[in-house]
Formats: C-alpha cells, sequence, structure tokens
C-alpha cells in the first residue's frame, strides 16, 4: 500500500510548486505545538481502533512505541542486538536451548510487575507456538527457557528480536487472538495509548517505562491518503517525522527544519521465473539470457532516470554491504556491473549458441528472444525503469515488452509463476546474516510448481539448486563463522552465476523529520536505529531517544 | 396512478436484480478472501504456523459457508442484508463493513452533495444567463468553464493546494477536520463545526470548479433553442416582462433535461470522489472503495457497491416521479 502511495504526483507537484512558487511566498509560521511529535507513518485513512499485536491490520504504534519483543536488532549494524524486555541471552551449542535474563523489576503499563512468568506465557502463546518447541518455562522471576526439538540458530531474531512480548494478566483470557481489537493496549514500550480517532491517534509518555518516562511527552500519528499531503504537510512545519518517496528532497530540507535519511537495504531486482522444470516457460528460463541480461543493463542509468538518484548500487550476493561485509566470498560479487558492457552480453548469448537475426534480434532454434516484463501500473519509479531496461535490451538485441498490470496482477501471478519477467522487490536480511535472503529466496523448500503458491518462503523464481540447497540447511546447523562462511561461498557462487534475480538497485529509504524541534535523530555517524516510522521497534527504539529541543 | 405503480414495480425488480448481482459477482471473481486473511496472519508471524482453531474463526467468518449450495448463500446473504449485515473487512479485520460505511458516508454526501447541488445551481443561472443574453461577451464564460472542466482533476486539485493551501495557507491541506485540534476524533461542538467547515471548502470549490462547466453549456444551449419556440416569441408578444419570460418560461422548459442529469449525478454522489478523497484524505467512500478494490476485499466492496447502487436506483426513481410531476407528457405517454 505504501509503495502505491507514491503515485504520478511528482512531476505534476513540480509544476505546480514552479506555478506557486510564481506567487509571493507566504511563510507560515511553526505554529504552537507544545512538544508534540508528529508522525506519518505512511498509514492511510480511516485507521483502525486495532492494537492487537497479532493482527497484520494493527496501527503501526503497537509495535515499538507500545509493545516490545525481548531485544532489539538494529538492521543497520552488525553489533550484537540490545536489550529491551531482555538483559542477555545465551544458546546451548546444538541451538535447542536459549536462555533469556530479563531486566529486574519491569512493570507493565497497568502498574503490574512485568516477569519471565509473562515472557514463557507469550511464547506459548498463540501463533508463537512454534511447532518445534518443547516447552517455555520461567525458573524464576527474571529467567526464562525456552525449549526446542531442533536447532535455533536461524530462527534467533525472530525469536528474540520479533516476538511481541505480552502481559499475562490480559491475554491468558482471550482464546481467538486473531480477532481482538484490543483498544486499550498494556504495554512495556515507552508509550502508552492516550486518545484514538480514524484520522489520527495519540500516544503519551509511560510514567512505568523501565528507562523513565521518555523525553517526548506526546506523539500524534496522523492518516494521510497521497505521498503529497505528507510532503506539504512537512514544508508547513505541520509535520515532523515521516517515511515516505520524495523525488526532490532538498525541497522538504531546504527550509532548515527537516533533516533526511536514506539507509537503503531492499534490493529491487528483475525477477525471472527461471526453471523449467517447475514449468516456467520463455527464454530467460536460460542462464545465458539472464546473464546477458546483467551485463547489457545500464544501471547508473536506471538509478537516475527512474529513480531520482536516491537508491544504493545491488551485488549478485544480496548482502547489505559494508553491513555483511564478512560473508562476501567473492569481492568480484559485491557490486553489479553500473554501466553495459553489451559486448560481453552478446558473447554470451553466442557462446550459448544464440545468432543475430535479420530483425536485430538474437535467436536460437528459431525462437527470438523476446520477453515481457511488468510492473504493477502507477508505480512510476518501477514503470519508468521497466521501460529502461526494455530499451536497453533492443540495444543489445533482446525484445523485452514493459508492460504496466493491476496490483491483483503482479502479485498473484508472481506466487503462481505465471510470468517471465517481473520487476520485484526483496526484503533485505534484518540482521547481519543473508541466511533469511538464501533460505526465502533461493532454497527449494520456498518454491513450487508453477500454477500453486509456494506454501511457504518466496522463492518465486522458482529456483532450485541442490547444492544451494545443502549450503542453506548447512549454515542452519552451525553458529561456526569459518563452516558458515564456506557455506555462504557455495550459495554466492551459484547465485551470482544463474541469476534468478537479476539486482537493479537498491531501493530508497527516505525518512524526514524535524531536527529543529526535535534531537536524538539516528545519523550516519550514529545509526542507532533506522529511521522509518513505520519500522516496528525501531520506531519505538528512536521516540524513546528524541528530545524536544528547550526554547 | 398507473404512471407511479408501473415505476414502482419497474424499481423493484431492478433493486431486486442489483442485489443479486451483488451476490453474484464476488463469487465469480478469482481469490478468496479467508486465504487472504490467513496469508496475511501468517506473514505477520513471521512465517510461522496458525493452529487451526484459529484457521477455523477465520473462515468461518471470511470463508463461503461449507456444505451450502449457492441458493442456501443466496438466502442466508438476504437474510443478513435485511438484518443490515453487510460482513466482515478482511483489509481491516475484524471491523464490519457496515460500521467502516457508516463513518465514511456522512463525509461524502455532504461534501460531494453540497459541491454537487452548489455546482448545478450555478451552472444552471449562469447558463440561463448566458443563454438569455447570448451573443454577448457573456458567451465567453462557456469556453471558460468548459476548459476548466476539461483540466484533469487531481491536476488542478493539487495546483490549488500548493498555491492555496501550502503557499498561502489559506487553507487546510487535509483532512475533513483539524486533526491536531481535535486528536480524539470528531465532536458535538461549534468549534469543530466550523473545522469540518474550513476543511471541506477546498474540495467543495475544486469539485465546483471542475464540473460547472458541463452544468452551463448544457443549460445555455438549451435556453437558446427555447427562446426560438413559439411559446416564448408569443409571452414576448403578449408583452410579458422580460424577467418573467426568462424564468418563468424559457429557464424553466430549458431546465428539463439538465435535470434529469441532475437525478443521475446525485446518485453518484455516494461513489464519492476518488480524487478528491485521495488528493485531501478525505475520509469517504470513494476512499474504502479503492482500498476494497486493491485489498481484494470482497465484503466491503460489496457493501460500497451495494449502498452505491441503491442510492443510484433511489436517485432515480425519485427523478422519474418528479420528472413525471414536471412534465405531464412523461406520465401518459409511458
Amino acid at each position: 500500500m505504501r509503495r502505491a502511495l507514491r503515485t504520478t504526483t511528482a512531476l505534476i507537484t513540480a509544476g505546480a510548486l514552479a506555478l506557486s512558487g510564481a506567487l509571493a511566498s507566504c511563510s507560515s509560521s511553526s505554529a504552537d505545538r507544545s512538544g508534540v511529535l508528529r508522525v506519518w507513518a505512511g498509514e492511510s485513512t480511516p485507521f483502525n481502533d486495532n492494537f492487537n499485536p497479532f493482527s497484520p491490520d494493527a496501527v503501526f504504534a503497537t509495535f515499538g512505541a507500545i509493545y516490545e519483543p525481548l531485544f532489539f536488532y538494529n538492521q543497520l549494524s552488525s553489533d550484537p542486538p540490545t536489550g529491551m524486555i531482555g538483559q542477555s541471552f545465551e544458546i546451548n551449542g546444538d541451538g535447542t536451548v536459549i536462555t533469556v535474563k530479563i531486566k529486574p523489576d519491569l512493570q507493565w503499563s497497568d502498574g503490574q510487575p512485568l516477569t519471565a512468568d509473562d515472557v514463557a506465557f507469550t511464547f506459548g502463546y498463540g501463533p508463537n507456538k512454534s511447532p518445534q518447541m518443547v516447552s517455555a518455562t520461567a525458573p524464576d522471576a527474571t529467567t526464562v527457557v525456552l525449549t526446542y526439538n531442533a536447532p535455533q540458530f536461524t530462527a534467533e531474531s525472530l525469536i528474540l528480536g520479533s516476538t511481541t512480548i505480552i502481559p499475562k494478566h490480559v491475554w491468558s483470557s482471550i482464546t481467538d487472538y486473531a480477532s481482538q481489537t484490543n483498544e486499550k493496549p498494556v504495554g512495556s514500550g515507552p508509550y502508552v495509548l492516550d486518545s484514538f480517532s480514524d484520522a489520527a491517534y495519540t500516544i503519551k509518555a509511560n510514567p512505568k517505562f523501565r528507562d523513565g518516562e521518555p523525553a517526548v511527552k506526546e506523539v500524534q500519528y496522523l492518516a494521510l491518503d497521497a505521498n503529497q499531503s505528507g510532503q506539504d504537510l512537512l514544508t508547513t512545519d505541520k509535520l515532523d517525522w515521516s517515511g515516505q518517496f520524495i523525488a526532490n528532497p532538498d525541497s522538504v530540507t531546504a527550509g532548515g527544519r527537516i533533516g533526511t535519511a536514506n539507509f537503503q537495504q531492499d534490493p529491487t531486482v528483475i525477477m525471472a521465473c527461471s526453471n523449467a522444470d517447475l514449468g516456467c516457460k520463455g527464454p530467460q528460463t536460460d542462464p545465458a539470457v539472464r546473464q546477458a541480461i546483467n551485463l547489457l543493463l545500464d544501471r547508473d542509468e536506471i538509478a537516475k532516470k527512474a529513480f531520482a538518484g536516491l537508491t544504493a548500487k545491488g551485488n549478485p550476493a544480496f548482502l547489505l554491504l559494508p553491513r555483511d561485509q564478512q560473508w562476501l566470498a567473492d569481492p568480484a560479487t559485491g557490486e553489479s556491473p553500473q554501466s553495459p558492457n553489451i559486448a560481453a552480453a552478446q558473447k554470451v548469448l553466442e557462446d550459448a549458441g544464440y545468432a543475430k537475426g535479420s530483425d536485430g534480434i538474437y535467436a536460437k532454434d528459431g525462437v527470438p528472444l523476446d520477453m515481457t516484463i511488468v510492473s504493477p501500473d502507477g508505480w512510476t519509479d518501477y514503470n519508468d525503469a521497466d521501460k529502461l531496461i526494455s530499451e536497453q535490451a533492443a540495444a543489445a538485441g533482446i525484445r523485452i515488452e514493459a508492460r504496466t498490470v493491476s496490483d491483483a496482477e503482479y502479485y498473484t501471478p508472481a506466487s503462481t509463476g505465471d510470468y517471465q519477467l517481473m520487476l520485484w522487490g526483496l526484503t533485505q536480511s534484518l540482521v547481519a546474516d543473508p541466511y533469511s535472503n538464501y533460505h526465502e529466496y533461493f532454497a527449494s523448500s520456498g518454491t513450487a510448481e508453477v500454477g500453486t503458491a509456494p506454501p511457504s518462503g518466496q522463492n518465486f523464481a522458482r529456483y532450485s539448486n541442490p547444492e544451494v540447497d545443502a549450503a542453506v540447511t548447512a549454515a542452519a546447523a552451525t553458529q561456526d563463522v569459518a563452516a558458515k562462511q564456506a557455506a555462504y561461498a557455495t550459495v554466492q557462487q551459484h547465485i551470482a552465476a544463474d541469476l534468478p534475480y537479476i539486482p537493479v538497485v537498491v531501493n530508497a529509504s527516505q525518512a524526514f523529520f524535524d531536527t529543529k524541534d526535535f534531537t536524538g535523530w539516528p545519523s550516519v555517524e550514529d545509526p542507532y536505529a533506522d529511521p522509518l516510522p513505520y519500522l516496528s521497534t525501531a520506531s519505538g527504539v528512536v521516540l524513546a531517544h528524541l528530545k524536544p529541543v528547550q526554547k | 396512478m398507473a404512471f407511479y405503480l408501473r415505476r414502482t414495480a419497474f424499481y423493484a425488480v431492478t433493486v431486486w436484480a442489483a442485489v443479486s448481482l451483488n451476490f453474484l459477482l464476488p463469487r465469480l471473481l478469482p481469490g478468496d478472501p479467508a486465504a487472504i486473511m490467513i496469508g496475511k496472519l501468517r506473514r505477520a508471524s513471521g512465517g510461522r504456523p496458525l493452529s487451526p482453531e484459529v484457521i477455523a474463526s477465520i473462515n468461518a467468518v471470511l470463508g463461503p459457508p461449507k456444505g451450502t449450495s449457492l441458493w442456501e448463500q443466496y438466502l442466508i446473504y438476504w437474510g443478513r442484508l435485511l438484518h443490515g449485515d453487510l460482513g466482515i473487512s478482511s483489509t481491516r479485520y475484524p471491523a464490519r463493513v457496515v460500521d467502516l460505511i457508516a463513518a465514511a458516508l456522512p463525509w461524502t454526501v455532504v461534501l460531494v452533495g453540497t459541491a454537487t447541488v452548489l455546482s448545478f445551481v450555478l451552472g444552471i443561472v449562469a447558463g440561463a444567463w448566458v443563454g438569455w443574453r447570448r451573443g454577448t461577451w457573456l458567451d465567453h464564460l462557456v469556453p471558460v468553464t468548459t476548459v476548466l472542466q476539461s483540466i484533469p482533476y487531481f491536476w488542478l486539485a493539487l495546483v490549488l493546494v500548493a498555491v492555496l493551501a501550502v503557499q498561502l495557507g489559506m487553507f487546510p491541506i487535509v483532512g475533513g477536520y483539524d486533526v491536531f485540534d481535535f486528536p480524539a476524533g470528531p465532536e458535538a461542538s461549534w468549534a469543530f463545526l466550523v473545522s469540518a467547515f474550513t476543511h471541506a471548502i477546498l474540495p467543495a470549490v475544486t469539485i465546483v470548479i471542475s464540473s460547472v462547466g458541463g452544468w452551463l453549456l448544457g443549460m445555455r444551449n438549451m435556453m437558446v433553442a427555447t427562446m426560438s419556440e413559439d411559446y416564448v416569441v408569443t409571452a414576448q408578444a403578449k408583452g410579458l416582462r422580460p424577467s418573467r419570460v426568462r424564468s418563468r418560461y424559457a429557464a424553466r422548459n430549458a431546465a428539463i433535461p439538465s435535470l434529469a442529469g441532475f437525478g443521475i449525478a446525485l446518485g453518484f454522489v455516494v461513489a464519492g470522489s476518488i480524487v478528491t478523497e485521495q488528493v485531501f484524505s478525505y475520509p469517504g467512500v470513494g476512499r474504502l472503495m479503492i482500498q476494497a478494490v486493491s485489498g481484494l476485499d470482497y465484503s466491503l466492496m460489496q457493501g460500497v457497491f451495494l449502498v452505491i447502487t441503491l442510492t443510484v436506483l433511489a436517485a432515480n426513481f425519485v427523478m422519474d416521479l418528479l420528472y413525471g410531476l414536471i412534465d405531464p407528457r412523461v406520465r401518459t405517454h409511458a
């Protein structure tokens, strides 16, 4: 949804601003907001009155500001996680027992004590109940022991960093957790709910918070339906924090009040239905064709023209560099080529038996290289990138038709494999370990025959390689760095050559925040959390760090 | 009397057909709301499997009732409908569709309704005047307003927001009321009404600007045509005052075709102005419709479409009856 909001308005607004610039600009004075921080986390009207941490439709302040996990895993760094409710943890040698020490003397926002009992209850509750779990017990008030029947090395951040801890005295009487709306949330985070309406809701400082009441006393979340509205509110001093795409960030930051950050993480790729054995049809099932596309791309031009130059460079190892530097086996896979090499691309094709036809398009056995790449209508950056890819491919002798489709014609065919090429977004691993990337997008366990959706995982490229599968399984069973490096080296070698996903750019993730009235925002020098207001946990960490500027 | 009976019967059949179609359409579309919701829940829980109880409870609320024929489902659908139950939204689970529509409808009806009436009255009055004074400089109003109408609506709205709201700060930028002054939502106070009114001005103005041209053009041309009718010439020959000829003889007859269009326009008021609501983050029905369609939320879609269909039919019904009253020829020829 948030993606879809970055609509067609950018260029039009440029025109509108030029027009309005001709008029005398009458600067609106900063309204008296008495220290209230106003946030747009990308949510659209109307807000759901839903603070249920188990609901996918809960409002965003639920995750981080009101409820917390045990530890905070900063996706921008490779440092160990910092304690929230948790103080420290230990995983035994075979990865089946996790022992967590929680901080002493904690309280829920309603004044009840928060003990290891609540934590143990949480791990045995509802969707947290893993089929691999044997038991969750609390031997004393600050110790929790989680026992599993299989190694949990790869699930560490899910268990410790993404499981929202809930109060037993509230939830023990709730059986149907999915249909709860939890309108009066009792949490452990820095904020509690103050007031709610379907256009805005306000959270206020939690006096029972373990580190003391946060310095910013009130935070108001707004619901907006258009990116342009967010930009307008930022420029008119009515909004203090938002995470949204703005093609010309200078227009917002020029006033001096708003600062910006852009920690790119999620790769945008050309996803290919790559596996003929699983039913994929089209020239893209030949690795040589994908390698040729990889070589002919002018990524520099795509980044500048389609993504406003706000993206970072991708790599075929699908690591977030420099965070994941220790896992990079071959420096050659550390960055995708930024300028095209058409001669090399054509050589790959010719070596694979393709020859240029009279129409200038390569063909093999009478079948020309003619494919379709799709992106959702209205995602202007994706649509533009597809057009550029189409032009660049044509220059090298490959026909790629760029087509825009509705959202439904994008997501469903992606999962069922009914496509040839798609411009697609992958989600970067949240911890400094690429395991989840490899397991989610490249392992056979995450794929299915064309026509059916994968039961788990998102290997929509239908990539299947026994050596990659074996290496991913090996990496999951160990905590030994050298063994993991060896396993990842195998994965990287294969996926960089087979290219089921051809890296294009790493997506911009722009944040804008009021540096005049509030201090303590994350920066390149101190990236203690990603400053995007829609992120779980990280947004609560940022809020607790902020301080209003005394005037 | 027979005329009114015939019309009533006709509309009763149409309502039945529309409501039945509304039942059938989502069932013909691919996709299962329960499966979508279960997928969302699974992603929210980090890919861990859901317990069978949860899956069962979601299937019970969102899925097709097990072991019932289409005919039985149809009867259940009517039963629920007559009790005012439109189901549970899957994009805003577990919110009730009725509540979502009830919260959005007043905003849309007041904003788009007022703007539509305003636009119609302005267009008709100005059109009658321009038609009456045809051939003078007033004729320039026609191209001016039609050009305004032909500007893409969202562009016009964005320019007006950028200039009047952002640069000059004359109007609020977004929302149906000031969420900073009223963080707890709408309340029954004078200050709130004022806030809601100021927030409605700019969206309403954009709707009026972009729609008045059509009414004006239609009315002006009908006016010119009517003025060459024998009864107008006769009225003038009788020496009636020009203002009387204009309003009672020419304008009254010239407005009849526009009135029919107005009926239809009023019916579509509840559909909201999707783009207006998007640009201004206005809390209306149009927004719900976009979200329902993009999120494949079938119950919400069904609910919104049902409300729109019924209002369009109701508006047409009322206009039909009024038409019979205004123009006796309709009654006898029908």
